[in-house]
């Protein structure tokens, strides 16, 4: 197999003394959807935002695009098209949407082109073009979670790190964001999804991982893990 | 009191509140985007006008002159504290007892090399303009707080549009917001922060010049107008500009009003009663009381 776009291994993570999760090993190929499930408190969010930078590595590596970024800050590693679409959207309430969307592409190198890149945006999501002048706190949860996407977008990404697009919303929304997911990653973005919702993730990805408080329990094909015993029963609702 | 004295004092008024807010504006940036009270802020407005008086003493420069050259120059001092002190304190999302000390104990220093190079006696900067004064029908004003009030305002009116139109601008507003999203949108938020103190600390440099031109100073300059500092920011509820302006018109009109009903002797104590006020009554401030009418999440 060639060299993954992204690789982790041996991740220690901690807030302060309290380690969450422990000597993680994943990797994520270029051009594929790869889900990171596990229940409340697992420790995805907490993955995820050390991959982006937001939280120290305690031990261990990642390695972007086949360099070593554990130390680098975020703002490099944005740079180096890796980005985060966090937990609860994490907008900026009181600026336009235009202006979230313009910060994503806040490195110089975007720049040039965040004007283009708006529009790409705007075209994907019409919603956000008629509420663009609007404060980004007035949009509902499923034009918020819309705007965040879009905002990770415009930096360009070749890696979409997503967690729970899904949280709180209505299933018809659901629906519909992952629809968009699919054609982010139909033109090429590779992507790390983290959910609870086992179903979605696993009709979704190609790869999954499965993690259970703070390490990796079990990974596979998607297609593999849909048929297994255990997580049907823990992550998909199925009866026992 | 006669229609021409109460417009005569509202027009007074609002002269100081314009040096109000370009006073505290550089303590409410600062704050926004780091979440550190500048309690050295007093010192660089001290620093400000013995700067503008050297320039004025030494080299003739006007001090009007002399405050806009002042911004520059604290900018970059600025940036120089930020860069060997002020970036060792953990970064927070809240204030810091480290942080509240480290600008305490920078205030005392900046003070005493106050009063190691110029003494402890008071200075004031006279020009042609000090003693004169505008008529305008019944209404007159001393020249010189019109002139301070011109630079005031634009300096602020300079600011809006850069936070508004520029990207560092833009990030400055979206850092005050949430700073966590900022490094997800790949901001660099220690550059930031120094510039953005840079900043902070060039408008108290410049806004100390402005301030020398009105009233006499000492290196203990700066107290009574940190205290205001502080309950303009608390009343504009601490990361809004508008609510910044607000609240240095709300401090200017109760100070210039109070004359009226006040001994001068008490005219400190008004803006600690009105921080007291503000903090219990509007803990959001001027502007919390808007956010409530609309969805602002
Ligand atoms: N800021 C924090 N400080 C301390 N502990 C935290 C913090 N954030 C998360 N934790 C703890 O870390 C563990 C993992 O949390 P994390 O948010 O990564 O899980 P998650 O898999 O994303 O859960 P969810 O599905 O609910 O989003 C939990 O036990 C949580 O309580
Ligand atoms: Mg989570």
């Amino acid at each position: 197999m060639a060299e993954a776009l992204l690789r982790v291994e041996a991740l220690d993570a901690a807030y302060d003394a309290v380690q969450v999760v422990w000597g993680l090993n994943l990797q994520v190929q270029a051009g594929t959807v790869t889900s990171l499930i596990g229940s409340n408190g697992a420790g995805k969010t907490t993955t995820m935002n050390v991959i982006a930078g937001t939280l120290p590595a305690r031990r261990g590596e990642i390695i972007f695009r086949g360099e070593d970024i554990t130390t680098k800050p975020p703002d490099l590693r944005v740079g180096m098209r890796l980005s985060l679409i966090p937990e609860q959207r994490q907008l900026w309430p009181r600026m336009t949407v235009e202006e979230n969307l313009l910060l994503g592409a806040f490195p110089r190198r975007l720049r040039g082109k965040a004007k283009e890149n708006l529009k790409n945006i705007y075209e994907m999501f019409p919603r956000l073009g008629e509420r663009r002048k609007q404060y980004a706190g007035t949009l509902s949860g499923g034009e918020q979670q819309m705007c965040a996407i879009g905002r990770g977008l415009m930096a360009e990404p070749l890696l979409l790190m997503l967690d729970e697009p899904s949280l709180g919303l209505a299933p018809m929304l659901v629906d519909e964001i992952f629809h968009y997911v699919r054609v982010i990653a139909a033109r090429g973005v590779t992507i790390l999804l983290a959910a609870q919702n086992a179903n979605y993730a696993l009709q979704f990805s190609d790869y999954c991982y499965v993690m259970e408080s703070g390490r990796i329990a079990l990974e596979g094909r998607s297609e593999k893990l849909r048929c297994d015993h255990h997580v049907r029963r823990a992550y998909m609702g199925a009866a026992s | 009191m006669d229609a021409a004295d109460f417009v005569n004092l509202l027009v007074s008024a609002l002269l100081l509140a314009g040096i109000y807010a370009a006073m505290s504006v550089g303590m409410t940036i600062i704050y926004g985007v780091m979440k550190i009270v500048n309690l050295a802020h007093a010192g660089f407005l001290m620093l400000g006008a013995y700067y503008v008086l050297e320039l004025h003493e030494r080299l003739n420069i006007d001090p009007l002159v002399g405050s806009v050259l002042a911004f520059p120059v604290f900018l970059l001092a600025g940036m120089l504290v930020h860069w060997t002190l002020v970036k060792r304190i953990p970064v927070s999302d809240q204030p810091t007892l480290a942080s509240l000390l480290l600008m305490f104990g920078l205030w005392l220093v900046l003070q005493n090399i106050g009063y190691l190079i110029w003494g402890s006696s008071d200075r004031s900067i006279l020009t042609s303009r000090t003693l004169s004064s505008m008529h305008l029908g019944p209404i007159t004003i001393p020249t010189v707080r019109v002139i301070v009030f011109i630079p005031a305002v634009c300096s602020l009116g300079l600011l809006e549009f850069v936070l508004r139109k520029t990207w560092y601008g833009r990030a400055v507003r979206a850092l005050m917001q949430n700073r966590y999203a900022g490094r997800l949108a790949g901001i660099p938020v220690e550059k930031m922060a120094r510039l953005t103190f840079g900043v902070g600390i060039g408008f108290a440099g410049a806004a100390g010049g402005l301030l020398a031109q009105l009233y006499s100073f000492s290196p203990d300059f700066g107290h009574g107008f940190l205290l205001r500092s502080f309950v303009i920011i608390v009343l504009g509820g601490l990361e809004s500009f508008w609510g910044a302006a607000a609240g240095a018109l709300v401090l200017a009109l109760v100070e210039t009003f109070s004359i009226l009903v006040l001994p001068a002797g008490y005219q400190p104590a008004i803006a600690f009663s009105l921080l007291v006020l503000a903090l219990v009554l509007l803990p959001g401030g001027i502007a919390g009381i808007f956010a409530k009418k609309h969805r602002w999440a």
